[in-house]
């Protein structure tokens, strides 16, 4: 492949005599063919030729063009059908790589994507989210820089996509984030949006932990191919993530699906649904279980000096504890109430549960399906599949892979960038990346190569991660 | 003992109490009379052979025959055409350790899709899912490896020193997590340290890496090897060239409990518990055959490993005595 500085620059390029420059004419058929191979809407000359009504000629020569910017390839032949065999279009998603994170209130992720949203490596390890944010964006940076060492692609990184555990405002955002918006009360003022930008060079864009794990669940799990589905993450919140027709809905303000804060009533009691059927409610009731006798196998972790925390209650009503299932099964009763309402209100082909304590028992999704089951209209349940992921926190990084990977391919955004071959060459970005160097105080982590090489190597010195 | 690290995909660890056999259980798989097959990275190792030992057993007790264990010699195409030329076979079962990640994630999947239940040793290769590609991860807690490695090499090394890491290139859960908890560890409780981090693509190439890598920092006071087998041949190099260092490493295997025992390199060991891992590797494919509920991840906690507890600890690993060597080293026998 020729490097990117042998394409000529459109000014240069030689044109007949009156002809419009390439450049004022290229770019929306450039953009809609890439989209096309890129969504594997098409995937050869003729089926690009047949999808976008734009004649031979003038496919032929953008996909040249694309080609030269590295953007596809056509090296690989299809299957014949009768005659010659078809030369494949493909769309190049290893030409550089989409850095994600998920920041959950016990755990974060880091993975790197290719530009498909596929992720080629993950990884997740325990942390607070009430460490201070700056500690935290270091130790996210470590591990982007580590994970890149063996994921390096030949045009380096071209975004960065987080899952925050809050709702993150729509609005007034452009193509990608220049500023931070509330995410964590204990967040506010901490520029991470600018941090990570400043670091890495790259666009960045913000989504909730729930948003996330919907778009990754309906593009690489259960979700699959389905239109209507209802996503519904249990931990210390609950949320719901809507996708209908298709895509996610994300509300006026980037709000909906905030259920967790609607009322209801449990044992006498009024409340939240996060109150009365989160993780903290099950920590707490496995506690009281465990000092007044009720629970003998959570009074044996206590007993050795073990923690309870909602996993070991979980864990616990798994192994058949009667305390421990009882409060299971009335957190996913609760959960099951609300859930049904918006099957009712939705009519989805499938229910998705997700978070730590769907995964390690049974009796929460049984709940949920026993309250769903016996509250909705039968139009509604007949052909209505509840079921837990299978992603786990795969999920939240899978999504936010998405979430850029449309962001970078959106033709309003690409439109800008497609002639140039790399969005961080896109007007908007460039200036946002003069402004930050402008305002923003010098960075201690050392700038990251545009391109890694290859294969292990020593690091001189001390890296945040090394 | 408690587990530090979290999943492939992020799950929290059961224990391997979460797939103890009931009799009732093993009744079932006796008269089901399955056929299971194994597809190990290699065969050599110590931690290998007590792996099999652990899961042989098992599946005798429960009536299932081992039809075949494959030595990918760590190499991804031997793995993928072992996979393949098992599907074909159709065992009921595959037991398999991928030896990396993008290049044998399709071939595992292929296992899934024709039917054949899917149990995976330490590692998950991206993009697959359990519960839907493979029933279970069964590994240690190599996160918890690499923290136990460091915290051991930490009591060797003098303020300010420079530490070595060598690292396995390969994409690969189990030795990506030691080498991020080895360092995480360092940089959060012995800041001061200077930390240099190399990486080998093959065991043969171990030695030469750390032989570059002191070349390049003489300063270099201590070393951490992801597993005992390379940490072997860097320790037979360091001693013919007369030097001395302390390394930290992951597995007691014997060459490593000897080295520990005579008071060579090797100060520190993360003990894994290969047998009782294979033991529950085992349980969780009998389970899954039985189309019971199993865990996404199982893990086992490691060991801490010094030369004065060597001799309970391979006792405890290996469930046997020590070795003979190491018994006379520590003047345990004559």
């Amino acid at each position: 492949m020729p490097p990117l500085a042998s394409v000529p620059a459109e000014s240069q390029r030689p044109r007949g005599k009156g002809r419009p420059r390439t450049v004022e004419t290229a770019a929306p058929s450039l953009v809609e063919l890439l989209n096309l191979v890129r969504t594997e809407a098409a995937t050869t000359r003729q089926e690009l030729e047949r999808h976008s009504d734009l004649g031979r000629a003038v496919v032929a020569d953008r996909l040249t063009l694309l080609g030269e910017l590295g953007l596809v390839d056509e090296s690989e032949l299809g299957t014949a059908t009768g005659g010659r065999a078809p030369r494949l279009v493909r769309f190049a998603a290893r030409r550089a790589t989409i850095l994600v994170a998920t920041l959950d209130q016990t755990a974060i992720g880091v993975g790197v994507a290719d530009l498909s949203g596929n992720l080629l490596t993950e990884h997740h390890e325990a942390a607070d989210l009430t460490t201070p944010p700056a500690a935290l964006t270091d130790r996210l940076a470590a591990l982007f820089r580590w994970s890149l060492e063996r994921h390096a692609a030949p045009q380096g990184v071209w975004g960065l996509s987080l899952s925050v555990p809050g709702a993150v405002q729509t609005g007034a955002e452009g193509a990608f984030l220049t500023t931070t918006p509330p995410i964590m009360p204990a967040w506010d003022g901490f520029p991470l949006v600018e941090t990570l930008s400043r670091r890495f060079g790259v666009p960045v864009w913000l989504r909730s932990s729930v948003e996330t794990m919907t778009m990754g669940e309906l593009h690489a799990g259960a979700g699959l191919g389905q239109r209507t589905m209802l996503f519904m993450k249990v931990g210390r919140r609950i949320g719901a993530g809507i996708v209908c027709d298709g895509q996610l809905f994300r509300g006026a303000q980037g709000a909906a699906g905030l259920i967790g804060s609607l009322p209801v009533t449990s044992g006498g009691q009024s409340g939240t649904l996060d109150a009365l059927a989160g993780s903290d409610m099950i920590q707490r009731e496995g506690l009281a279980a465990a000092h007044d006798g009720r629970s003998a196998i959570l009074a044996d972790i206590q007993r050795r000096g073990g923690e309870i925390t909602a996993i070991e209650v979980a864990q616990a009503a798994q192994m058949g504890d009667a305390a421990s299932v009882a409060i299971l099964a009335t957190s996913g009763h609760l959960i099951g109430q609300v859930v049904a309402t918006l099957a009712n209100a939705l009519n989805p082909d499938l229910i998705v549960l997700s978070g730590s304590l769907v995964q390690t028992n049974d009796i929460l999704l049984a709940a949920v399906r026993e309250a769903v089951y016996g509250a909705s209209h039968p139009l509604v349940t007949r052909d209505l599949r509840i079921i837990r992921s299978q992603m786990g926190s795969s999920a939240g990084l899978v999504g936010a892979a998405r979430v850029a990977s449309e962001a970078l391919f959106a033709p309003a955004f690409l439109k800008e960038w497609v002639m140039q071959g790399r969005p961080l060459a896109h007007p908007a970005f460039v200036d946002y990346l003069g402004q930050l160097a402008r305002t923003a105080p010098p960075d201690p982590a050392p700038p990251l190569p545009p391109a890694l090489g290859p294969g292990p190597s020593l690091r001189p010195g001390k890296e945040p991660l090394s | 003992m408690t587990i530090s690290g979290l999943g492939p995909h992020g799950e929290r660890a059961a224990p391997p109490e979460r797939v103890s056999l009931l009799p009732d259980d093993r009744a079932a798989a006796q008269e089901a009379a399955w056929r299971v097959a194994v597809v190990l990275h290699t065969v050599d190792s110590d931690w290998a052979k007590q792996q099999l030992a652990g899961m042989v057993g098992i599946f005798g007790d429960c009536g299932a025959a081992v039809i075949d264990v494959v030595d990918c010699g760590f190499s991804p195409e031997r793995q993928v055409a072992a996979l393949d030329r098992l599907i074909a076979q159709r065992p009921d079962a595959i037991l398999s350790l991928p030896v990396a990640n993008e290049e044998v994630a399709a071939a595992h999947a292929r296992v899934a899709a024709a039917g054949i239940t899917l149990v995976l040793l330490d590692n998950a290769p991206t993009g697959l899912l359990p519960g839907k590609h493979y029933t279970a991860l069964v590994s240690a807690d190599n996160f918890g490896l690499g923290k136990i490695a460091a915290a051991g090499l930490s009591a060797h090394l003098a303020q300010g020193a420079a530490v070595g890491v060598l690292g396995f290139a390969a994409d690969f859960f189990a030795t990506n997590e030691r080498e991020i908890a080895f360092t995480k560890w360092l940089q959060t409780n012995r800041a001061d340290l200077d930390l240099h981090v190399a990486r080998f693509d093959r065991m043969d190439e171990a030695a030469e890496v750390s032989k570059r890598m002191v070349a390049e920092h003489p300063a270099l006071a201590g070393l951490f090897v992801v597993w005992d087998t390379p940490a072997m041949a860097v320790s037979d190099w360091l001693r013919h060239a007369g030097r001395s260092l302390p390394i930290a490493t992951v597995d007691l295997g014997e060459a490593a409990a000897i080295d520990m025992a005579r008071g060579g390199s090797t100060c520190c060991i993360a003990a894994q518990q290969p047998y009782q891992q294979g033991i529950a590797a085992a349980q969780t494919v009998i389970l899954s055959l039985l189309a019971r509920p199993v865990p996404a991840w199982i893990a086992l906690p490691g060991i801490s490993v010094t030369r004065d507890t060597v001799v309970e600890s391979f006792q405890k690993v290996w469930r046997q005595p020590a070795p003979k060597e190491v018994l006379r080293l520590l003047g345990l026998s004559g």
